[in-house]
C-alpha cells in the first residue's frame, strides 16, 4: 500500500523532471550545445503561467499551452540572437556563456516580479486527494502524471513518426551527414529548440505548484536537469524519461525507505551510471560521427 | 639626470603633504557598515533593511549623540562565509567602520569574530539563530535576532502544557535544526512527554512526500517541526496539506520560521491552523507597534511583507541609537558602547526586549500564534506569550 503511493508519487516527479529535461537532453543531443540555461526558460514557463493567472485572470489549464507557447518563442528568440553564434565553441565556453544567462535571467525576474515566492493557486478540483482503488493519491500528481503520459506519446510519435522528427533524428545521429543530404540544419535547429524550450516553460509551469516558484528556481534544479540528461544519455528522449522516472521513484523512495542517507542516493546512482556508462543509459558511445 | 631626481623628489615631496591628515574637525562622523544580505535566497532582507533604515531616520532623526552618522552597505549575499569575512575586512579596515548592524546567517558570524575582536568594532548580529554565537564568540557581538532555544523552549512547554502526549518531531538536517531538535526532546521528555520519531529532511530538498508518509506512520498526536525561513518551510507547508495530513488529528506545531510572512502568502491555505511560537507578529496589539506597522504599510510596498526581518533591524538601529546617545560630546569608544547598551530595555514594535549584561545576547517574549485569515491576509495571531525568554 504505502510502497505504492509512494512509488506512485515518484512517477509523478519523475514525469516533471522529464517535462522539464526532454528539450536540454535534445539539444544537447543535436546541437552539441550545453545550454545550462534550459532551467532559466523552465522558470519562464512557470512566470508566464503565474502571471496569466494573476494578471489576466486566465484559467490554470489554458496557461499551460500558453507558457509552451511563449517560452518556445523566447528560445527561437534566445537562439537566434544569442546562442547560434557560439555552436562549434569549446565545452567551457558554452557552460560559461549559459550560466552567465542563468545569473541574468535570475537578477531579471527579481527586478520584474520581486524575490519572493509567488503564490501559485490551482484549481480546487487539483488539490487534495483522491482514492483510486484502496490507495490515497493527491490530485495535482495523477494531473501530473497524466499529462506526462500525453506528452510522452505526443513526443514519441512526433519524433519517430513525422518528417520534422525524421529530420531532427537525422541532425542527431549524424550532423554532417544530415547537412550534406539537404537538411536546412539553421531551421531545424531553431525549431528544435523552440519546441525544447517550451517543454521546459511547460515543465516549469507544471512544476510551480509542487516545487515553488521564486527567481532562484534555476540553481534549485539545474542540478537535478543534468543528472536526468547525464544519466538517461543525451539526444534520446526514452533515455531522458527512463532517467527522469528512475530518479523520481528513487528520490522519494530512499528519502522514505532510508531517510538517514539524506537524499545522497541519487547522487550516488548517478555517479555509479556514470563510471559503468559514461554516455549514459541510452546515449550512444562517444566518437560516433 | 639630475632634473629627473628633483622631479621624482618634488612629487613624493607632495604626495606627502597631500596625505597628511587634515587636522581633526569637531563633529566625528560615525560609519557604521551594514552587513548584510543584499542579493540572493535572502535578498528580501536587504530591502526590508533599506526601508526600515528610511523609517527610523525619519522618526529619530540623523544624528545620534550629536554626531553624523553614514552607512556603508556590504552584501554578505546569504550564509558565504568568505564573502563575509573580505566584506567585514572591507568595512574595518578600509571603510573604518565604528559599529556593524549585521552579519545574517550562523557560518557568516562565526567567521568575522575575530575579525570584530581584533578592529574593536560591536557587532550587532540580524540574521543568526544559534545558540552561543554572540558573547561566547566575541565580546563585542550583540543580538536582536532569536536563538533556536528562546523559541523551541516555550512550544515544547506549551504542548506538554496542552495535553500533547506524542509528538514527531521533523527538522532540516544542518546546524541549528539540529539545535531545534535537542532543545526540543530535552525540555518535552523532561514535561513528561514522548518522541515518537525524528524525520531530518536535507536541506536542499524539493520533494517531500518521503517525509509525509513517515509522519503519517508515525503515530503521533503532533508534529514539531524546524525549517529555516525560505523555501524548504514553504515546500513543506504545501507538501503537509497536499498529503492531506491537515485533515487528520494531527496538530502542526513549528518554529516562526515556517510561518514567516515572507512564504505565509506563497503558502496559501496550506498555513491556515498552524500554530508556532514566534517573536513578532504584525497583528501583535501592544501601541507601540500598531505605531510602527502604520507609518510602516503608509510608506512602503506589500512586499516584501512587514515581517520579523524589519523589527529586527529597527531594534538593532535603537541599540545603536542608545549607544551613541550615550557617549554624546565624547568620541566614539567601542567598549563604552558595549558597556552602555548591555543589560538595557528598549521598547520594541515586538514587546519589551533586553539586552543580556554578560553576553549581550537578546531576552524577549516568545508568543504562542496561529495562523488566521484577517482581512483576506493570512496572519500569525498571537493567543499565548511566555514572557522574558533567555537566549540559552
Amino acid at each position: 500500500m504505502v510502497f505504492l503511493t509512494t512509488l506512485f508519487n515518484g512517477l509523478a516527479y519523475g514525469f516533471l523532471l522529464f517535462i522539464m529535461a526532454v528539450g536540454l537532453s535534445v539539444t544537447m543531443g543535436m546541437m552539441r550545445f550545453v545550454n545550462l540555461a534550459h532551467v532559466s526558460l523552465c522558470m519562464l514557463g512557470g512566470y508566464v503561467m503565474v502571471t496569466a493567472m494573476e494578471r489576466f485572470d486566465i484559467p490554470f489549464l489554458a496557461t499551460l499551452p500558453l507558457a509552451f507557447l511563449i517560452t518556445g518563442l523566447f528560445s527561437i528568440a534566445l537562439e537566434r540572437l544569442v546562442l547560434r553564434f557560439f555552436y562549434g565553441t569549446d565545452d567551457l565556453t558554452q557552460v560559461l556563456l549559459s550560466i552567465g544567462l542563468v545569473f541574468m535571467s535570475i537578477s531579471t525576474i527579481a527586478y520584474f516580479f520581486g524575490p519572493e515566492y509567488k503564490p501559485v493557486s490551482i484549481p480546487v478540483w487539483l488539490t487534495g486527494q483522491i482514492d483510486v482503488s484502496g490507495l490515497t493519491l493527491e490530485r495535482y500528481r495523477i494531473f501530473l502524471v497524466f499529462v506526462g503520459v500525453i506528452l510522452t506519446l505526443l513526443i514519441l510519435f512526433g519524433v519517430e513518426r513525422t518528417r520534422f522528427g525524421a529530420m531532427v533524428r537525422a541532425c542527431v545521429d549524424n550532423p554532417r551527414v544530415a547537412s550534406g543530404s539537404g537538411l536546412n540544419m539553421q531551421v531545424i535547429f531553431a525549431m528544435t529548440f523552440a519546441v525544447g524550450g517550451g517543454l521546459a516553460g511547460l515543465g516549469g509551469a507544471l512544476s510551480a505548484s509542487l516545487l515553488g516558484l521564486d527567481p532562484n528556481f534555476p540553481f534549485r534544479y539545474l542540478v537535478y536537469m543534468l543528472i536526468v540528461v547525464s544519466v538517461g544519455g543525451m539526444g534520446t528522449i526514452v533515455g531522458t524519461l527512463i532517467a527522469a522516472l528512475a530518479i523520481g521513484v528513487a528520490d522519494v523512495c530512499t528519502k522514505y525507505y532510508f531517510p538517514a542517507a539524506g537524499g545522497s542516493i541519487i547522487y550516488i546512482f548517478t555517479v555509479a551510471v556514470m563510471l559503468w556508462r559514461p554516455q549514459g543509459l541510452l546515449g550512444r558511445k562517444p566518437g560516433h560521427a | 639626470m639630475k632634473v629627473k631626481m628633483l622631479i621624482k623628489a618634488a612629487v613624493i615631496a607632495i604626495s606627502c603633504g597631500l596625505l597628511t591628515p587634515a587636522p581633526v574637525l569637531a563633529q566625528e562622523t560615525i560609519k557604521v557598515g551594514m552587513l548584510i544580505s543584499y542579493s540572493g535566497i535572502s535578498a528580501s532582507s536587504g530591502i526590508a533593511a533599506d526601508n526600515v533604515l528610511k523609517m527610523f531616520q525619519k522618526k529619530y532623526g540623523s544624528e545620534p549623540g550629536g554626531k553624523k552618522i553614514e552607512f556603508i552597505r556590504r552584501d554578505t549575499t546569504g550564509p558565504n562565509p568568505e564573502v563575509a569575512r573580505r566584506m567585514a575586512q572591507e568595512l574595518i579596515v578600509r571603510e573604518k567602520v565604528q559599529v556593524i548592524l549585521g552579519p545574517d546567517f550562523t557560518p557568516n558570524v562565526l567567521a568575522i569574530a575575530p575579525l570584530v575582536t581584533e578592529g574593536k568594532v560591536p557587532a550587532i548580529i540580524t540574521g543568526a539563530a544559534t545558540r552561543g554565537i554572540v558573547g561566547e564568540k566575541s565580546p563585542y557581538y550583540l543580538r536582536t535576532f532569536f536563538s533556536i532555544p528562546q523559541s523551541v523552549r516555550p512550544m515544547a512547554q506549551w504542548a506538554a502544557k496542552n495535553d500533547i502526549k506524542k509528538v514527531v518531531i521533523v527538522v532540516a538536517d544542518y546546524g541549528p535544526g539540529q539545535d531545534a531538535e535537542q532543545t526540543f526532546t530535552k525540555t518535552f521528555t523532561e514535561a513528561g512527554g514522548v518522541i515518537t520519531n525524528v524525520i531530518k529532511v536535507p536541506v536542499r530538498n524539493s520533494e517531500f512526500s518521503g517525509y509525509m508518509q513517515k509522519i503519517k506512520d508515525s503515530g503521533a498526536e503532533a508534529a514539531f517541526v524546524f525549517m529555516p525561513i525560505g523555501e524548504l518551510s514553504l515546500g513543506f507547508l504545501k507538501a503537509y496539506a497536499d498529503a492531506g495530513l491537515k485533515n487528520t488529528k494531527l496538530k502542526l506545531l513549528s518554529t516562526g520560521d515556517v510561518t514567516d510572512e515572507s512564504t505565509l502568502d506563497a503558502a496559501g491555505d496550506a498555513a491556515l491552523g498552524v500554530i508556532s511560537v514566534g517573536h513578532y507578529s504584525p497583528t501583535h496589539t501592544a501601541a507601540t507597534n500598531q505605531a510602527f506597522v502604520k507609518s510602516y504599510l503608509a510608506e512602503f510596498d506589500k512586499t516584501p511583507r512587514l515581517g520579523i526581518a524589519q523589527v529586527i533591524m529597527w531594534d538593532a538601529l535603537q541599540v545603536l541609537y542608545a549607544g551613541l546617545e550615550a557617549q554624546r560630546g565624547q568620541k566614539f569608544d567601542p567598549d563604552k558602547f558595549i558597556a552602555s547598551v548591555k543589560g538595557k530595555q528598549f521598547d520594541s514594535p515586538r514587546g519589551p526586549i533586553s539586552l543580556d549584561k554578560t553576553t549581550g545576547d537578546i531576552i524577549q517574549n516568545a508568543y504562542i500564534r496561529k495562523v488566521e485569515r484577517i482581512g483576506g491576509v493570512l496572519q500569525n495571531v498571537e493567543f499565548d506569550t511566555i514572557k522574558d525568554v533567555p537566549a540559552q
